[in-house]
């Protein structure tokens, strides 16, 4: 029960109360470039989690099998984001066969799921941590969620403020950062939930 | 030309890679051969020093120690107390700490050994200033269990951080509730 | 290769940060005192000018197909020693810096100059790309530090000056704790981009008009 109780804690801090990006910072280039549409931004995310989730499982395997018993940690960066690279380069090989429309759609931000700093960020966490594979896992999931729940909530944000009178010098990516900042405001409002 | 998807062309693919990758690997092992044992130095001195400030004198390390909250990693004993290292997790990770606790189960003192809370705020728990020694110095004399004011305490948390001072309280208490359980 | 424009280019017109928009979750997370900023924006600006000169002198050998995992384990590979160098020899910047210093890998701006530049350019302007881009990278960190940290917390040159406390400029009760916490990062850098496009605008206006009053 503790057990399940901790997983629960995980999930819920993952994605709200310290939310990947609007708390600690990871994934914010994407979430910057690729929310302008409801529906392209849930599909980003959706990608994201798939891959921060099977990422956090083979990083977990590879430095609980691979690195920590030769006493390799030191080769962490290189392997975690060489395996990064490669269930990237797979999932886009598996997109454009089976589902192409969003391959199509999501254009260029898919290769680009491998330089976004949440991925090798939750898979360094979860060593830093010291969690088993299924608190990896869920570590994972869950950050891809608050990742996802977070460039959806902008996404509609942004359609708002792009119809909005914004003087010159902040047109473009200023005022989007200002209504990034008011959105990570709100978000502190969940600081200290702690139901699990 | 199918040269250029023949299983030869990508597995000389492969092999250039895996040579440039074999190449960085030996350079990182030269370079880690060379820091791992000074950052192994750099950390037992730290937690030989966190050791000296809480229990002065220093202590031997014990084999077991009782542990119900999970945050206890290491216990030295002394004949004048026990010096316990603790890891509640703090706003952002984890925060290592070392409690002093006499053998009548009051705190002598707390250190902090390492965290990465958020500079001028949970940091300051830790820093040398004059701030931080006034927070930590609170700990000294306190027994049985320690809260925050918000908490129905007596620590006086530290302005906008919270989170960090209540982990603080919740490292000192697991350290003392494991005295408690040798004694 | 004219250092002037580049340096000017690494500066302001294309900044990395400012303009290019890369590296941005660093510049978020780590801007909360001077010490953090200078530190991150040197090792940044070493494992730039490093690998830079190392893809560019490696750029006719290795294969198009896999350049792009070839340079991550390159820009890797540099991570981890400076990485590890910090652990050794500055355990407090490593520390502060936690694990935006692995996180450097995927900083966009290491691999876009090493995609955009060093592959197509040669060893010394590499370098010297790397050095621009990176002096302007910590330009708009350094910027965002200071701001952050005298609005945040009412000090200046936090872990470096006044032996780690930085020296105090604006009375303890009077800052907004809020700059040094996501949001702020968030407004600072919105204002500082806002910033940088005025001072692009205004420069541009100038240019043309002595373009046309040259005439």
């Amino acid at each position: 029960m503790d057990y399940i109780n901790s997983l629960l804690g995980i999930l819920l801090s993952a994605v709200l109360t310290e939310n990947f990006i609007l708390v600690k910072f990871y994934g914010i280039c994407p979430f910057m470039g690729v929310s302008k549409k409801i529906d392209t931004a849930l599909g980003m995310g959706m990608a994201v989690t798939f891959v921060m989730a099977l990422a956090s499982a083979a990083t977990w395997a590879v430095n609980a099998f691979l690195l920590v018993p030769f006493g390799l940690t030191y080769m962490q960066t290189v392997a975690f984001i060489l395996v990064i690279a490669s269930i990237v380069q797979v999932v886009e090989m598996f997109l454009k066969k089976s589902v192409p429309a969003l391959y199509q759609a999501l254009g260029i931000f898919l290769p680009l799921i491998t330089t976004n700093c949440a991925v090798l960020g939750v898979a360094l966490v979860n060593v830093q941590k010291g969690y088993d594979f299924l608190q990896s896992v869920v570590n994972g999931a869950a950050g891809g969620l608050g990742f996802t729940l977070a460039i959806v909530l902008f996404a509609s944000l942004r359609q708002r403020v792009d119809k909005a009178d914004v003087p010159k010098c902040f047109q473009g990516f200023p005022i989007t950062l200002i209504a990034a900042g008011l959105l990570a405001l709100a978000f502190m409002g969940f600081s200290g939930l702690k139901v699990f | 030309m199918s040269q250029k998807n023949s299983a030869l062309y990508i597995l000389r693919l492969a092999l250039t890679l895996l040579a440039i990758t074999a190449a960085v690997a030996a350079a990182l092992a030269g370079v880690n051969a060379i820091t791992a044992p000074r950052i192994a130095q750099a950390n037992a001195l730290k937690t030989q020093q966190a050791i000296e400030a809480v229990l002065p004198g220093g202590g031997e390390p014990l084999d077991v120690f009782p542990d119900e909250t999970g945050l206890v990693s290491r216990v030295y004993a002394s004949d004048t107390g026990y010096a316990v290292e603790v890891t509640p997790t703090g706003f952002d990770n984890t925060i290592t700490m070392m409690v002093g606790v006499d053998k009548s189960g009051q705190v002598l003192g707390i250190d902090i050994i390492s965290h990465t809370e958020t500079a001028g705020l949970g940091a300051v728990s830790a820093a040398k200033t004059t701030a931080g020694e006034v927070f930590r110095g609170q700990f000294a004399g306190c027994s049985g269990e320690v809260s925050v004011a918000k908490d129905g305490g007596s620590i006086d948390a530290i302005t906008g951080a919270t989170i960090t001072s209540r982990a603080i309280c919740s490292g000192v208490n697991a350290a003392l509730a494991c005295v408690a359980g040798l004694n | 290769m004219n250092f002037k424009k580049q340096f000017e280019e690494g500066l302001l017109t294309k900044n990395p940060v400012t303009v290019q928009l890369l590296g941005m979750c660093s510049v978020l997370a780590i801007t909360t005192s001077l010490f953090n900023g200078l530190g991150m924006g040197l090792s940044v600006t070493i494992i730039l000018i490093c690998s830079n000169v190392l893809i560019s002198a490696l750029r006719k050998v290795i294969p198009s197909q896999i350049r792009i995992a070839a340079y991550i384990v390159i820009i890797a590979g540099f991570v981890t020693i400076v990485d590890l160098l910090l652990k050794a020899y500055l355990p407090d910047l490593s520390e502060s810096l936690g694990v935006f210093i692995p996180l450097i890998v995927v900083n966009c701006i290491i691999l876009g100059r090493a995609e955009g530049f060093a592959s197509k350019n040669g060893v010394l302007a590499s370098a010297v790309d790397g050095l621009c881009q990176g002096i302007g990278y910590t330009v708009a960190l350094v910027i965002m530090c200071v701001i952050r940290e005298l609005l945040g917390s009412g000090t200046f040159g936090g872990g470096l000056l006044n032996g780690g406390e930085g020296i105090r400029l604006l009375p303890a009760q009077f800052p907004a704790m809020m700059m040094v916490m996501p949001v702020g990062g968030f407004l600072t850098l919105g204002f500082v981009i806002a910033g940088s496009q005025w001072l692009m605008a205004r420069l541009d206006r100038k240019n043309r008009k002595n373009r046309k009053g040259g005439r």
